[in-house]
């Protein structure tokens, strides 16, 4: 017996779909749509924040995510930076997920002016990967120096300048943290409620996770995913793949409300006919 | 940015290109020897990064100090060795010890702060009132304090969610309901995000987008 319509409606497969969003997301990086992205509350306070830092503060760049997720991180990570970068803040960074050295290979080409303006071990430091997950996050809390022997490249703690005024989580600014997991609790709970030390997310799209903590509970800031990224470009003025992207996004994501009502019209009708 | 002309970096980029097709190769079209490949691949070279920088990390912040003199660093070079008892059954006892201490320090760690983050934190967040008065901070104020007290009332499983207390609890279930739905729908967006990348990347990687 053929199908009808409406079974059609509900049973089309998925390959089908998977090819249909395959090339629709490639128009809008043809043609971008520049279709409007409005600033919200949760991004304009990191921007805030960055706004009244300077040349004496020092805010960290934790990286917990890895390079599998760029496409949704990237664009805040690069918006981010180049916000520091042009405030001259100080920069310290290191991570937790092992491939993170891309991700700074990766920061360090979309952001020229931190090899080029910025000294390396005095202005910015990359202290490289470390293990441990919440308890040594707990543990840099307390005394950075005790879990970090020497930087990424070798050089002893010691001999840092910029790590001479780094002791603990108080001696920070900011610490920022681009997540795609977990660690922005243990962020929460070891530095920001613990020591006091505001706290930012640069994270995926995970905002029902992040939200309740923001603002009185420990997070005094979430940048969420693409969109995220595109709204602090719009704010420091410098477009990139972050506004390109959220015209991709938008369009994927209509093709799916489309397919959720047409299922779901095509499951209501079937059942209407089988009555 | 222009387009690579270093050959290592070109050959990387469309070695990216050809795996990033084999696995949606899955996807747009069925399981087959090159997305079994990109499988494998991925898997390989997520275990050798893994294993260099683990070796690197030890080289750094282990070997180093053992140099200067802090022999304390011995311990945990010690306690980790322990670990590789595991694959011996004979001697698999021995990992426990390390296994322990590990699980003791980190729940120690993670209740020191979870009571006051996300307890103290989350009830002193609901109940503060918001800093800008405007209708919808009053509103989001208002929806997340009965969110709030209702989701929580759901999980009092000491007394029947009868009487006065069915819709209190009836409510938290729906409000769970729809923090779940957020959850499904975050994840769909990250997808979609991954996707929007690696369709950016292979127009990029083909010219037919600027680098």
């Amino acid at each position: 017996m053929s199908k009808s319509i409406w079974q059609k409606m509900a049973d089309v497969d998925k390959r089908v779909l998977y090819w249909l969003l395959f090339l629709l997301l490639v128009v809008p990086y043809l043609h971008p749509l520049a279709l409007p992205v409005a600033v919200q509350e949760t991004t304009l306070a990191l921007y805030k924040k960055i706004e009244t830092m300077g040349p004496n503060d020092i805010a960290l760049f934790s990286i917990a995510g890895g390079v599998s997720a760029w496409a949704e991180i990237a664009p805040s990570m690069v918006a981010v930076m180049t916000h520091l970068v042009t405030r001259q803040i100080k920069v310290v960074i290191w991570g937790f997920f092992t491939d993170q050295d891309l991700t700074v290979d990766m920061i360090k080409s979309k952001v020229p002016d931190l090899t080029t303006k910025y000294k390396y071990g005095t202005d910015w430091v990359y202290m490289g990967y470390l293990a441990g997950g919440e308890t040594a996050i707990a543990q840099l809390a307390s005394d950075v120096h005790a879990v970090f022997k020497a930087d990424k490249y070798g050089t002893p703690i010691d001999q840092l300048p910029l790590m001479q005024r780094v002791k603990s989580a108080t001696d920070f600014t900011l610490a920022l943290t681009v997540d795609t997991g977990s660690y922005i609790l243990y962020y929460i709970r070891h530095w920001s409620t613990a020591k006091g030390t505001p706290v930012a997310e640069i994270g995926i799209a995970m905002q029902t996770e992040y939200l309740p903590y923001y603002p009185n509970a420990g997070l005094m800031a979430i940048l969420i995913g693409v969109r995220g990224g595109a709204e602090y470009e719009k704010l420091i003025g410098h477009l990139g793949d972050g506004t390109i992207t959220m015209d991709a996004i938008n369009v994927s994501h209509l093709l799916f409300i489309i397919a959720i009502i047409l299922a779901n019209v095509g499951y209501v009708m079937t059942r209407r006919e089988k009555k | 940015m222009p387009y690579p002309t270093d050959p290592i970096v070109v050959s990387g980029i469309w070695a990216a290109l050809i795996l990033t097709l084999a696995t949606y190769s899955y996807v747009l079209y069925k399981e087959t020897y090159a997305f079994r490949f990109a499988e494998h691949a991925f898997m390989a070279t997520t275990f050798a990064v893994a294993v260099v920088v683990a070796v690197q990390t030890l080289a750094s912040n282990t070997y180093l100090p053992l140099t200067q003199g802090d022999w304390s660093y011995l311990i945990p070079i010690i306690l980790g060795l322990l670990m590789y008892t595991m694959p011996f059954k004979q001697y698999r006892w021995i990992a426990r010890y390390p296994i322990a201490l590990i699980v003791g320090v980190g729940t120690g760690v993670a209740i020191r702060g979870a009571v006051q983050a996300q307890v103290v934190g989350q009830v002193l967040g609901a109940i503060t009132l918001p800093s800008a008065p405007t209708p919808i901070n009053w509103f989001n104020f208002f929806f997340s304090l009965i969110a709030f007290v209702t989701s929580t009332s759901y999980f009092i499983f000491t007394k029947e969610h009868t009487g006065l207390f069915k819709y209190p609890t009836k409510i938290g279930r729906y409000v769970l309901m729809l923090a779940l739905g957020s959850y499904f729908g975050n994840t769909v967006l990250f997808r979609m995000s991954m996707l929007a990348g690696r369709v950016q990347d292979i127009l990029k990687v083909l010219g037919i987008i600027p680098f």
